[in-house]
């Protein structure tokens, strides 16, 4: 119940900081970190697989809508939430009954840093490709992508590391 | 048919992501579609209305810039109606018949020169307003300074960027005024009290007048054309023994959020300056 709660307030949290903060960043031209996918990354080990692709559809639905970028992010953030669970079992095993949720202290530091890295670079790669909708200057969309990862990555690093201590 | 249920629920969950990405694709590749793109867009009145939450904060933080902007604008706007009304007044029949060579009446052949206020003070007996523009600008000693409410005070100094006006709120400070109505004048002077009122000396007592008349700038001096406002009557007293009334002007300027000024730039000083003191010696 507690769980529902917290995932509930942080769908919400993370929508309206990704729109109305982070979206306006624009720091040296292109760095815009995408964080929302922070909510599908924090979903337990367990939750079901197809709930997560459709919620994941809903939010990237929505953060499209606000940036006016239909099923862009949708398709970035169903692939993410696809791709989340093959990459919790090829970094670590879950014992059966288990259902952490996914943090440095759960999965610990190396598992979980390769968890979050492989993930946004997922997402970002397919969000940058689609967003341009070419190959063209995939030179160009290459170094963005990875520029945004970095930034994204660290900002979600910053996050869990200031939480961890509680829970 | 039961192995097909099988493999439908084996793979319900492949079947579920490809469902959604062609779902997400075809967004993508039909963002022309009319009714699409209103519905998943920041059209859409609800995100609109976020939108506009948002915006209404965030607008704060660039009233800023939109000040300069308009004061830039402002200043613009007040030389072309120099020019203008210059270019009217020689057009009128008055000044056709002297055939002046000059089309202008010389003492309004004046600009303006459009400066921020970086340092002000209205608390210290003697204060002092500082401006972000200098001799580069065309700033010289003794301009006037006016904003859109009136009178401020008279360039005292100017280094090469910056310029230090005396305001009104200076009691080194005379500002020579007159009643709009019936031209008595009488120098306005600072009492150091109170950064709203000023006083009005040399007013006799014969003079008429009421609470609430204008008194505007006499143009007798190189700093101000005639007309621009100083300040109101406020309250006045007089003894029976006084000859001259003691006047309270409320100030036209509200000194406390001065921000942006124009120094008045009176293009014939030269001439005028040097005649008047070729005459004196």
């Amino acid at each position: 119940m507690i769980i529902l709660v917290q995932n509930i307030a942080r769908f919400i949290i993370l929508i309206l900081v990704q729109v109305f903060v982070l979206n306006n960043i624009r720091f040296s031209g292109f760095i815009n970190p995408y964080i929302y996918i922070l909510f599908i990354l924090l979903l337990p080990v367990r939750f079901p697989r197809w709930l997560s692709l459709i919620v994941g559809f809903i939010m990237g639905l929505i953060i499209d809508s606000f940036t006016n970028t239909p099923g862009v992010h949708a398709f970035a953030t169903v692939l993410l939430a696809y791709f989340r669970n093959p990459v919790i079992k090829a970094f670590l095993s879950i014992e059966e009954g288990a259902n952490p949720v996914p943090g440095f202290y759960t999965f610990g530091v190396s598992a979980f840093v390769k968890y979050v890295v492989s993930l946004v670079i997922v997402h970002h790669t397919a969000f940058y490709f689609l967003e341009i909708f070419s190959f063209e200057n995939a030179g160009l969309t290459f170094v963005r992508l990875l520029m945004n990862s970095v930034v994204t990555i660290l900002i979600i690093f910053g996050i869990q590391s200031v939480k961890s201590g509680k829970s | 048919m039961r192995k097909l249920i099988a493999f439908l629920i084996k793979y319900s969950v492949v079947i579920l992501f490809i469902a959604l990405e062609l779902l997400s694709f075809g967004l993508i590749v039909n963002n022309n579609g009319y009714q699409k793109s209103v519905f998943f867009s920041s059209g859409n009145t609800l995100l609109a209305s976020f939108y506009e939450v948002s915006n209404s904060v965030v607008e704060y933080f660039f009233l800023r810039q939109a000040n300069d902007g308009l004061s830039a604008e402002n200043t613009q706007l007040k030389n072309e109606i120099v020019n203008l009304r210059n270019q009217l007044q020689s057009m009128t029949a008055d000044s056709t018949v002297r055939k002046l060579k000059h089309p202008i009446d010389p003492q309004n052949e004046i600009a303006y020169i459009y400066a921020k206020v970086i340092h002000n003070s209205t608390n210290k007996m003697q204060n002092f307003i500082t401006l972000n523009k200098g001799e580069r600008d065309g700033i010289k000693v003794d301009m006037g300074v006016v904003n859109e409410e009136g009178v401020v005070g008279i360039v005292s100094k100017v280094t090469e960027k910056f310029s230090v006006v005396i305001p009104i709120l200076n009691p080194k400070m005379q500002i020579n005024s007159k009643f709009k109505k019936n031209n008595y004048s009488g120098p306005i002077v600072w009492d150091g009290k109170d950064y709203r009122f000023a006083r009005l000396n040399d007013i006799a007592r014969h003079v008429k007048f009421s609470l609430g008349d204008s008194l505007i700038t006499s143009g007798y001096t190189y700093s101000f054309p005639e007309g621009i406002l100083i300040g109101t009557v406020d309250d006045f007293t007089i003894k029976e023994s006084d000859a001259y009334y003691n006047i309270r002007v409320q100030l036209a300027v509200n000194f406390r959020t001065l921000s942006h000024v124009q120094v008045i730039n009176y293009l014939n000083y030269e001439e005028q300056h040097s005649l008047e003191q070729s005459v004196i010696q």
